[in-house]
């Protein structure tokens, strides 16, 4: 085998043994710093992983869907409430104005005397017991109903 | 192993002189392993790469060395390698066979911006890419880098014999390329 080995230099013999390729000017001078920067750069994202790294993902979906909940419910939210507020303002005006009409405000009060005051009230009371007197509306059936229309209709 | 390599290692086992001593290390072996990768895989920027690689490997797994071989054997086992592992990736993302592989090399000579050499230097080049990869290595080393087969062995985990014998089959394919493009 050694006998093969120094032949091989007379059997490529023409052939030149030194490098035939070559590098980047300045490569094995640089070599190091780019190195040791990539080193760097490998490095510095492990250490950082923490534990809002491995959750990132799950929170930008949490985000997202109530981000999309609150596009949603808010408009909803509002479109019942000014609905319901409005429903509620127009009881609470009927309300007011039923109240305000058995209410006898204070400034009109002022101009009568006490009592002019207490001889309207009860003309207006014994207009109110005429209007649903029981002798008022038996003359009223007797009147304009036959007895086989009050018997039918009950 | 000598004194200053023991030192070498004990340092770059140590939190606080770690970064010193690589530095230290990749300025000693960086030519030597450069012209290693690029002799397997030709292109520069392929050798580039796997040069870096390479020495991250190193620095991740130096705890890890058990010393029952050199620092020089240990980085030229990791570069070998990673070498090979890059052809075979080559080939599985690529699909081609080990003719393939063979072109491939081939056209990354061709298109070498960074080859300077003379036509005969190239044609041996071209007759060393038709080699099976253990033989192209085992060339490489002996014939560019008169590496001894000792040397060899523990690098490639191979018999001596072994080595010698595909280093002979080596020549002999070389040979024949050459005469072939020579007719």
């Amino acid at each position: 085998m050694k006998k093969t080995d120094e032949n091989i230099e007379n059997r490529l013999g023409n052939i030149r043994k030194d490098q035939p390729f070559r590098v980047p000017e300045d490569y094995f001078e640089t070599f190091a710093d780019r190195l040791m920067k990539r080193i760097g750069e490998e490095e510095q994202p492990i250490k950082k992983r923490t534990l809002f790294f491995y959750l990132k993902p799950a929170l930008m979906v949490a985000a997202s869907f109530a981000f999309v909940m609150l596009l949603v419910y808010v408009p909803v939210k509002k479109f019942f409430y000014t609905s319901g507020n409005s429903y509620s303002s127009v009881q609470k005006m009927n309300t007011d104005s039923i109240d305000s009409a058995n209410e006898i405000p204070a400034t009109l009060i002022s101009y009568f005397s006490e009592g002019q005051f207490l001889s309207a009230v009860t003309d207006m009371k014994e207009l109110e017991s005429d209007t649903i007197s029981n002798d008022k509306l038996a003359d009223f059936i007797a009147a304009n109903y036959s007895d086989y229309d009050v018997i039918a209709n009950n | 192993m000598d004194s200053t390599e023991k030192e070498l290692i004990a340092n770059l086992k140590s939190d606080g002189n770690r970064q010193k001593a690589f530095q230290i290390l990749v300025k000693t072996y960086q030519v030597r392993l450069y012209w290693h990768i690029r002799k397997i895989v030709l292109n520069h920027d392929d050798a580039d790469d796997i040069l870096q690689n390479v020495y991250i490997k190193v620095w991740n797994n130096v705890d890890s060395f058990r010393e029952d071989s050199s620092l020089f054997t240990w980085l030229f086992r990791i570069a070998t390698n990673e070498s090979l592992s890059f052809l075979q990736k080559q080939r599985r993302h690529s699909i081609v066979s080990m003719n393939e592989i063979s072109d491939y090399l081939a056209d990354s000579l061709e298109s070498d911006v960074y080859f300077d050499g003379d036509e005969i230097q190239k044609k041996l080049q071209l007759a060393i890419v038709q080699l099976p990869e253990k033989q192209r290595i085992v060339f490489n080393m002996k014939y560019f880098d008169e590496m001894k087969y000792e040397e060899m062995s523990e690098i490639l985990q191979t018999s001596v014999g072994a080595l010698k014998a595909s280093f002979h089959f080596a020549v002999k394919k070389v040979e024949e390329f050459l005469k072939e493009e020579r007719k």
